[in-house]
């Protein structure tokens, strides 16, 4: 016998008893068999189902089953069984060359994530339906917001649906009807004529003596404002995101000596920024400068340009290598490699990101007034907390058709730009000169105005608040005392178990109406297609309101806590799911539908045989995105009463306990950054 | 004068592109390199210009140490070596006039280059260079609008802003139609003979060799097999050469 048969032998040997070493760890039996990631996701789960089955047993008292003798133990223990003896089952299989299936292990994880998550969430099914007098209390008044106001007696009461009937019925008959007029929230919405405070151009327009005094003129709308705040934040981060992205490219910061370092030191600042939210940032920020609209464009500027110079780097390191190497070889040196050979390249993919990144802006600065005081976020915060709910209604619409508007810009401009069609005719038209002298004239004035009524104020960042100090110091020594780390871990998990469920809620929703909201399935009659446009719609308008706005309904539905704020998320998730979904339908391959349906099977077996397998990996791959922005939404939800980590991290900041704070904020940085690293390997493996 | 001495080029993943590679390069020949793919051409040709850096070895060209130069005087000798790619290189979202500007940069001042501010002369010798190879009417489109024989074309006229003593050429045709080979061929000849700019030039095709080239080398996984005059590749050198499962083909 040669030496490497006896090798193969001992290799064999290992592997035959490799069932005992999972038996003594989970997943080291796989592990040994080479199959690496195998065998780690199942340690770590089997880590993470036990410690969760322990925590919540303590903290919750979830499962407990009372025994005879006074001892209590967690029914959630037999699934962490089940999994356990998979896992060595599993190990058995696989030495034995055998397949195993994870049907088992994947039942024993949900049941435990599931029923943890039911109750950490505080799912309470039955007050959706106890409480639907309250749901329909709220729901009337969503349906009919404050846009136009009538008398009632002596008292000015918000004209809804009905009223607009009568008024429109007594009209048409030609008689004296109510007096209608539109309402004064209208004007605090989409501006109105009030007294202002003058600032530097009413002084040149000679409409005040100084800047300050109150003179009479026409209000910004908070709706404007939070226009002004997304496009400004839009554009302070694009040129601040440019320069930063070329020190976290790969490819140019290896041609620079000591770029490398720079590089890692870069891309590690732009993950950390990256993983705390607009709204996080937001609270840091007014102890900076102080609430109002400049605080909210500077917190919205902060991700903003960790996340286009993340994208812009990625976008240089992809670039055609060919023309960078043709310029070096004709001696050009680096400034010139990267001004002839990478800026020309990376243009259009640049332009197409800022332009996502100005409509994720736009959602933002709906909901960053929560914290920073500024836009229709503030204005949402003060209604609720009024029981304005009419009024919150006009602000969601309001939302609403600002955002669906500049989805649909966005999304047309960028389409336009990823094509890159060299132009058509080779001299350039003269309206189209005068046009485009036009745009930019308009565009300046643009900048101008957001710029004023943005209030941004130069010398106060310069001039940071006398606490900021003191927060940054407490940020370097956070607290982490076991006192406080519990609370933190608990939040953590309600938070992370928030995400989970309504991911699942909003995935399991979104699958049916996905169907009715794809066009190649609806396409056929007339009644399927204004299925179509209904779902669609519903999708459109449901997207474009941040679950921070719809957690008020909840809480005045099911009060507050983590399930408000689960519902909120689970809302948009189906919202923005659906629509995902159903263009993965859309651009599913037609040929196999013409096969199957050639072969004579009817709409389900089409169904099931030729559309459900082409859509299920694109379907995994958006839960997987879903997820990530749900974990990230979820930090935020508790501002608004959704429960989670948020409330808490609002809690310390307004009480001023920075070291706490800080503790907060670490640990929603290594929950996200663990997050998308999870997802990204799970994508890696399945997508 | 270009020499190589003993020249080899160890890339990190282990492959051996270049082992001991010795040869010389007369001014005003024109030098075919040929060899399957990955037999080391474009690793040859790109050690020339040290867009790859070889392992060992030595280069001279003219009496100046190649392999020994560092930073700026890398640049000035590149500045003089005329570069044609197989995928041509050229910036698609540029004009064709940036893109043949593009190869005066080793000369032009940073700041002002920067800004894309170049001298009257340079923007004249871009036409003249246009001009030459027949795409004077395409000055301003865009690179992408071109086709493929039209865009290779401006990468020669690129090459020409530079005022090359030598140009390498890496695979110039292999991206194009066969039909369109002659044409470009047919300036890198008229380079040679009319303005005695030494080439460089990879090929893959042996009647082409044959057509143009004053002298041949061949390479074998990173081994020089062969070196002489083109028409001393006879049947033996040519299996030596490409393997026994080579058949000669030819082009039109």
């Amino acid at each position: 016998m040669n030496s490497e048969s006896s090798q193969i032998q001992s290799k064999n040997k290992i592997e035959k008893i490799s069932p005992f070493f999972s038996i003594l760890i989970p997943g080291s039996g796989q592990f040994i068999q080479k199959k690496t990631w195998r065998g780690i996701t199942i340690f770590l789960f089997a880590v993470v189902l036990g410690f969760m089955v322990k925590w919540s047993f303590e903290t919750f008292q979830i499962g407990q089953v009372q025994m005879a003798n006074g001892d209590s133990f967690s029914w959630l223990l037999i699934p962490l069984v089940v999994f356990y003896l998979w896992n060595i089952l599993d190990a058995f299989l696989l030495a034995e060359g055998k397949k195993s299936s994870v049907v088992w292990a994947f039942l024993a994880a949900a049941v435990i994530l599931y029923v943890i998550g039911y109750v950490v969430t505080g799912v309470k099914m039955d007050r959706l339906v106890t409480r639907i007098g309250d749901a329909k209390v709220v729901m009337t008044k969503l349906a009919n917001p404050d846009f136009f106001s009538t008398y009632e007696g002596e008292k000015v009461v918000v004209c809804g649906w009905k009223c607009m009937w009568n008024y429109a019925d007594t009209k048409l008959h030609g008689e004296v009807g109510p007096q209608i007029f539109v309402s004064d929230n209208v004007a605090r919405i989409f501006g109105g004529k009030s007294k202002i405070t003058a600032t530097i151009w009413d002084v040149w327009f000679g409409k005040a003596d100084e800047v300050g005094q109150r003179v009479p003129g026409f209000e910004t709308g908070k709706i404007v404002e939070t226009i002004a705040i997304g496009l400004m934040a839009t554009l302070f981060s694009t040129i601040l995101a440019i320069p930063v992205s070329f020190l976290a490219a790969h490819n140019i910061m290896r041609r620079v000596p000591g770029g490398l370092p720079i590089y890692y030191f870069t891309r590690g600042i732009l993950n950390i920024v990256r993983a705390v939210d607009t709204v996080v940032w937001g609270l840091i920020i007014i102890v900076w400068v102080g609430l109002g609209s400049f605080a909210g464009v500077i917190a919205l500027t902060i991700h903003s340009v960790a996340a286009l110079a993340k994208l812009f780097s990625e976008e240089i390191e992809h670039i055609d290598s060919g023309p960078v190497e043709a310029i070096e070889a004709t001696g050009g040196n680096f400034f010139q490699v990267i001004r002839y050979a990478v800026i020309p390249q990376i243009i259009p993919s640049f332009l197409s990101y800022t332009l996502l990144r100005w409509d994720i802006n736009m959602r933002s600065a709906t909901v960053i007034g929560f914290v920073a005081g500024g836009g229709i976020g503030f204005f949402v915060l003060e209604t609720i907390r009024q029981g304005g709910y009419q009024q919150y209604a006009a602000a969601l619409w309001a939302i609403a058709v600002v955002i669906i508007i500049v989805d649909f810009i966005s999304s047309r401009w960028r389409n336009q730009i990823l094509k890159d069609q060299p132009p058509a005719e080779e001299k350039v038209p003269t309206w189209k000169k005068i046009r485009k002298v036009v745009y930019i004239v308009l565009g300046l004035a643009a900048f101008v105005y957001c710029w004023t009524i943005t209030k941004i104020d130069l010398e106060s960042l310069f001039n940071p608040g006398k606490t900021f100090g003191r927060l940054l110091l407490d940020f370097i020594s956070i607290d982490v005392t076991p006192d406080v780390v519990k609370g933190v871990v608990k939040e953590l998990i309600v938070t992370v178990m928030q995400a989970f469920m309504a991911t699942t809620l909003g995935g399991l929703l979104a699958i049916p109406f996905s169907f009715l909201a794809a066009k190649n399935l609806t396409g056929k009659s007339k009644f399927l297609s204004w299925i179509f446009y209904i779902t669609r719609g519903m999708f459109n308008v449901l997207r474009s309101i941040e679950a921070l706005l719809y957690v008020a309904i909840f809480v005045f539905w099911v009060g507050i806590g983590p399930f408000a704020g689960m519902m909120a998320l689970a809302i948009t998730t189906f919202a923005l799911l659906g629509k995902l979904f159903s263009e993965a339908i859309e651009n599913i391959d037609s040929g196999p539908i013409e096969a199957i349906t050639a072969a004579g099977a009817n709409k389900m077996q089409t169904i099931g045989y030729a559309i459900v397998p082409q859509i299920v990996p694109p379907f995994l791959s958006y839960l997987i995105y879903q997820w990530d922005i749900n974990i990230r939404m979820a930090t935020i939800i508790g501002f608004a009463g959704g429960g989670g980590i948020g409330l808490m991290l609002n809690t310390y900041f307004g009480s001023l306990q920075y070291h706490k704070a800080g503790t907060v904020i670490l640990a929603i940085v290594l929950i996200v950054a663990i997050m998308d690293f999870s997802s990204a390997k799970i994508r890696e493996k399945f997508v | 004068m270009l020499k190589i001495e003993n020249l080899c080029k160890t890339y990190p993943n282990g492959t051996q592109a270049l082992n001991d590679v010795s040869f010389e390069v007369e001014e005003g020949e024109f030098l075919a390199v040929i060899g399957l793919s990955g037999s080391g051409k474009s690793t040859l040709l790109r050690c020339i210009n040290r867009l790859i850096e070889p392992t060992s070895g030595k280069i001279t060209w003219n009496g100046v140490d190649v392999t020994a130069a560092t930073g700026s005087d890398i640049r000035k000798i590149r500045r003089q070596i005329g570069m044609i790619f197989q995928q041509f290189n050229l910036v698609k979202r540029s004009s064709v006039n940036t893109n043949v500007l593009s190869g005066r940069l080793g000369y032009a001042p940073t700041i002002p280059s920067l800004f894309h501010v170049f001298s009257k002369e340079d923007h004249d010798n871009v036409r003249k260079n246009l001009d030459m190879v027949g795409l004077l009417d395409k000055i301003d489109v865009r690179a992408d609008s071109l086709s493929g024989g039209q865009q290779q074309r401006v990468g020669i006229a690129r090459a020409l802003m530079q005022e090359p003593k030598m140009v390498l050429a890496d695979e110039p045709v292999a991206s194009l139609d066969p039909v369109l080979a002659h044409s470009i061929l047919k300036y890198l000849e008229k380079l040679n003979k009319e303005y005695g700019i030494t080439v460089i030039c990879s090929l893959h095709f042996l009647d082409l060799v044959h057509r143009y080239a004053t002298r041949a080398i061949a390479l074998k996984d990173g081994y020089l097999v062969f070196q002489g005059l083109p028409k001393e590749i006879d049947d033996k050198q040519f299996k030596q050469i490409y393997g026994k499962e080579a058949e000669r083909i030819e082009v039109i």
